[in-house]
C-alpha cells in the first residue's frame, strides 16, 4: 500500500508508527467512515433494481417502452415510460438552448474580455445564482415568469415546459460557466502568446485557440448542465405540471420523471402497491440517465483533456 | 477591455494600402461586436438575479382592504411603543370597554388567553389612518381586496376613498416578527414559519454532527492512509459520482431504507440521515482538495519528530486544511438547507402544527414549507411564500458570505 510518489517518504517513514493498536483502530475506524459511500451507492442501486424488478413483473417491458401513456395513479393504468422520457427532455432541451450559450458567453467574457478585478466582483453573483434554492426557482417560473410568457405568446397553458425550461437555464449557467471557466483559465498562457506573436487579433485568439483547447472542459460543463437538468424537481414540479403528455410541444402541460416521482410518494400509495413501484421504475430510468451522462462527461475530460508541459 | 494588438502592416505583403487598411478595421469590428457580444449574458444572468430578488422583496409586502371584525381602528407607534398589551388597552378602548373590564379582560387568564387566540397585534408600515401603525388583527377579518406592492401605491387614493365603515386598508409586511412565532395554518394571513423554522434548524444540526466527522474521516482516509492505490482511485470514482446523482435519487433511498426498512417514518432522524448521506460526497471533494493543499514538508517534519500517523493528521494536517475543510461543509450545508425534494420523499409534511419534540416526530423544513404555500395558488399564499423564501434566501446568502470571508483569508494568507 506504499505509493509511490513524491509523498511516499511520510508514508513510509511511518510504518513502524502505524503498527501500533491505536492507530489500527483509528485506520480502521476512517475505513469504516469511507465505506459508508460505498454502501451508499450499493444501496441505491439495489433498492431500485429490487422494486423496478418487481415493477417488471407485473407490466411488461415492452409495454414500459413502446406504450405512449403513463397512468399509473388512475383506475384505467397505463405504464409507458415515454411521455415522462419525452417531457423531461423537452425541459432539458429548452433549458440547455438558454443556459449553454448564456454560460460558454459568460466564461469567455469573465476568462478573456473581463480584467482580474471586474472578475473577482461578478463571479460572486454567479455563485451566488448556483447557490438559490431549487424551489426558489420554481416559484419564481410559476409566478413570475409564466404570467409574462402567457401575456406574450397566447395559448401557453399556466404549467408549460417553456417557463420551467427558461429558468431552469438560467439555474444551469453558472455550472456551465465555472467549469468551463476553469478549463479555459488552464489553456497555458505561451499557446496565447504564440498566437498574439503569429498577428491573431484577441477574437481570433479566443475562437481558434483557447475555446478549441479548452473544449474538453466546455463538453464536460455541457454534460454536468445535461444531468443537472434532467435530475431537476422542484422547478418542473411546481412550473411545467404533473400531467403526463406523449407531446413535444412547449405549450402544452407535461410531467416529467422527477415530477411523477413527487407526485407519487406525496400521494398515499400504500408501500408495495404497483403505483408506488412505478415511482422506482421511473427513479430507475432516471438513474440511469443521469449516471450514463456523468460517466460520459468523466470519460470525455479523461480521454480528451490536453496535456501541456 | 483594451484594444486587439496591433495587425501588422500587412500580411505576407499580400494586401497594400487601402486594402490592408480596410481588413484591419474590419477585424478589429468583428472582435468588438464578439467582445460585446459575450458580456450580454453576464449582464443577463445578473439581471436575472436581480429580477429574481426583486420580485421576492416586492412580494414581501400587500395592499389589503379588510373588513374588520373589531374597532377598525389603527394606533399610532408612539402611543403604544412597546406594542403587546398597549395595544390591547387602546382596541378594547376603541371597542367601548371602560377601564375596568379592560383590566378585568387582560388580568383574567380565561378571556386573555380568548382574547389572543381570536385577535392578534400586528405592526403595519401603512394604515388608511397613516404610516407606522399597530393594528389588532382579527382572525374572522375577511380580505376584501389584495393589491401588489407597485400598483398599489398608485391605486392608494382609490383603495382608501372606496372604503366602506368597517373596512381598512392596510401595508401588510409579510415578513414581520411574527412570522417566525406563528404556526402553520390554513388561513395565509396566520401561516407563519416556527414550525419550519424549527425543523431546518434540527435537520441541519443532525447533518452537520454526522456529515463533517464522516465527511472529513473519508477525505483523511483517501489522502493520508490509501492516497494512490487501487481501493482510494474505487472510492474516488464512487464519491464522483455520488455527487452527481440527482438529490431525489437520495429521497428514493431514504424512502426505502430509512423510513420503511429500518421503520423510522416520516420523521426527523429519516430526514437528518438522508440529508447527510446527501451531503457528503461535497463535504470529502473539498476536504479532500484542503488536505491536499498542505504541504508535504509539513508532514514529513511530523513524521520526523517521531510522531505517528493519526498524530500527524490530528495535529498538523487537519489544523493546516481546517479553513478549506470548513468552507467545504459551509457549502453543503447551504445545499442541504434549500433541498425540497428528497424531504418531500422522506416525509416533511406540507401541514404541521406542532413543533417535532422527539426524532420520530413528524417535522417539516422551510423549503417544503414554502412548496406547499406555492402550491396553495391563492395570491394571499404566494405573500407567505415569499416571506418563506427571504428567510430561506437570507440563511443561504449568509452562509455563503461566511465561505466568501473564509477564501478571502485563505488568499491572503497564501499571497
Amino acid at each position: 500500500m506504499t505509493p509511490a510518489s513524491g509523498r511516499a517518504e511520510p508514508h513510509a517513514l511511518s510504518r513502524r508508527a502505524n503498527r501500533s493498536r491505536s492507530e489500527a483502530i483509528i485506520g480502521a475506524v476512517l475505513f469504516l467512515m469511507s465505506a459508508i459511500t460505498i454502501v451508499t451507492t450499493i444501496a441505491v442501486v439495489f433498492v431500485l433494481a429490487e422494486e423496478t424488478f418487481q415493477f417488471f413483473r407485473e407490466v411488461s417491458i415492452v409495454e414500459f417502452l413502446t406504450e405512449r401513456r403513463w397512468t399509473p395513479l388512475f383506475a384505467e393504468a397505463y405504464y409507458g415510460i415515454s411521455p415522462l422520457v419525452l417531457g423531461t427532455l423537452l425541459v432539458a432541451t429548452i433549458a440547455l438552448a438558454v443556459g449553454v450559450p448564456l454560460g460558454l458567453g459568460s466564461a469567455i467574457f469573465l476568462s478573456e474580455y473581463a480584467s482580474p478585478g471586474l472578475r473577482r466582483q461578478l463571479v460572486p453573483w454567479l455563485e451566488l445564482l448556483a447557490g438559490i434554492p431549487t424551489v426558489v426557482f420554481g416559484y419564481f417560473a410559476l409566478l413570475t415568469v409564466t404570467p409574462v410568457i402567457r401575456a406574450i405568446i397566447p395559448g401557453v397553458n399556466l404549467f408549460n415546459p417553456l417557463s420551467a425550461g427558461l429558468v431552469m437555464g438560467f439555474m444551469i449557467l453558472p455550472t456551465v460557466s465555472s467549469v468551463s471557466l476553469d478549463s479555459m483559465q488552464a489553456v497555458p498562457r505561451s499557446l496565447r502568446e504564440a498566437a498574439y506573436g503569429l498577428g491573431a487579433s484577441r477574437f481570433e485568439v479566443v475562437t481558434r485557440v483557447i475555446v478549441p483547447a479548452a473544449l474538453s472542459g466546455i463538453v464536460a460543463a455541457i454534460l454536468l448542465a445535461l444531468s443537472r437538468a434532467v435530475g431537476e424537481t422542484m422547478i418542473v414540479t411546481l412550473a411545467a405540471g404533473q400531467r403526463p403528455a406523449f407531446t413535444f410541444d412547449p405549450r402544452e402541460t407535461i410531467a416529467t420523471m422527477t415530477a411523477f416521482v413527487v407526485q407519487a410518494a406525496t400521494g398515499d400509495q400504500p408501500a408495495g402497491s404497483l403505483s408506488s413501484r412505478a415511482l422506482y421504475a421511473v427513479g430507475a430510468t432516471l438513474f440511469t440517465i443521469t449516471l450514463s451522462v456523468n460517466l460520459i462527461a468523466q470519460a470525455v475530460v479523461r480521454r480528451f483533456s490536453e496535456q501541456y508541459e | 477591455m483594451s484594444a486587439a494588438p496591433q495587425v501588422p502592416e500587412a500580411r505576407g505583403g499580400w494586401t497594400v494600402g487601402e486594402e490592408a487598411k480596410r481588413d484591419r478595421a474590419r477585424r478589429r469590428s468583428v472582435g468588438r461586436a464578439f467582445a460585446a457580444t459575450t458580456a450580454v449574458p453576464v449582464a443577463l444572468a445578473v439581471l436575472f438575479l436581480l429580477a429574481l430578488l426583486g420580485g421576492i422583496f416586492t412580494d414581501l409586502f400587500s395592499w389589503q382592504v379588510v373588513a374588520s371584525n373589531n374597532s377598525a381602528e389603527s394606533f399610532a407607534w408612539r402611543e403604544a411603543p412597546v406594542g403587546g398589551d398597549a395595544v390591547v388597552r387602546l382596541e378594547l378602548a376603541a371597542q367601548g370597554l371602560d377601564e375596568a373590564a379592560i383590566e378585568a379582560t387582560l388580568n383574567y387568564p380565561e378571556q386573555r388567553r380568548r382574547f389572543f387566540a381570536r385577535n392578534r397585534v400586528e405592526f403595519m408600515l401603512y394604515t388608511d389612518q397613516g404610516p407606522f401603525r399597530w393594528v389588532v388583527t382579527n382572525m374572522r377579518n375577511r380580505s376584501i381586496e389584495l393589491v401588489d406592492l407597485i400598483p398599489g401605491f398608485g391605486q392608494r387614493a382609490e383603495l382608501e376613498a372606496a372604503l366602506e365603515p368597517g373596512q381598512r386598508l392596510l401595508l401588510n409586511p409579510w415578513l414581520d416578527g411574527g412570522f417566525f412565532q406563528r404556526v402553520a395554518s390554513r388561513n395565509a394571513v396566520s401561516a407563519g414559519l416556527k414550525t419550519a423554522l424549527v425543523g431546518t434548524l434540527i435537520v441541519i444540526l443532525g447533518v452537520v454532527l454526522f456529515a463533517i466527522p464522516i465527511g472529513v474521516g473519508t477525505a483523511v482516509y483517501l489522502e493520508e492512509y490509501v492516497a494512490k492505490t487501487r481501493l482510494a482511485r474505487v472510492l474516488e470514482v464512487n464519491i464522483a459520482n455520488l455527487a452527481g446523482v440527482p438529490s431525489i435519487v437520495y429521497g428514493i433511498l431514504g424512502l426505502s431504507v430509512f423510513v420503511r426498512l429500518l421503520n423510522f417514518g416520516p420523521s426527523v432522524l429519516a430526514a437528518i440521515f438522508t440529508l447527510t448521506l446527501l451531503a457528503l460526497p461535497v463535504v470529502v471533494i473539498a476536504g479532500r482538495e484542503a488536505i491536499k493543499s498542505v504541504p508535504s514538508s509539513l508532514r514529513q517534519a511530523s513524521y520526523g519528530l517521531g510522531a505517528t500517523r493519526w498524530q500527524t493528521v490530528w495535529r498538523v494536517v487537519l489544523p493546516s486544511a481546517a479553513p478549506g475543510i470548513a468552507t467545504g461543509v459551509v457549502l453543503s450545508v447551504a445545499r442541504a438547507i434549500g433541498e425540497t425534494a428528497p424531504l418531500l420523499l422522506v416525509g416533511a409534511a406540507a401541514f404541521v402544527p406542532n413543533l417535532p419534540s422527539t426524532l420520530s416526530s413528524p417535522y417539516t423544513v422551510i423549503p417544503v414549507q414554502i412548496y406547499s404555500w406555492i402550491s396553495e395558488n391563492s395570491a394571499e399564499f404566494r405573500h407567505v411564500a415569499a416571506a418563506g423564501i427571504a428567510t430561506l434566501i437570507s440563511v443561504v446568502g449568509a452562509l455563503y458570505a461566511v465561505v466568501f470571508v473564509i477564501r478571502r483569508r485563505l488568499e491572503r494568507t497564501r499571497a
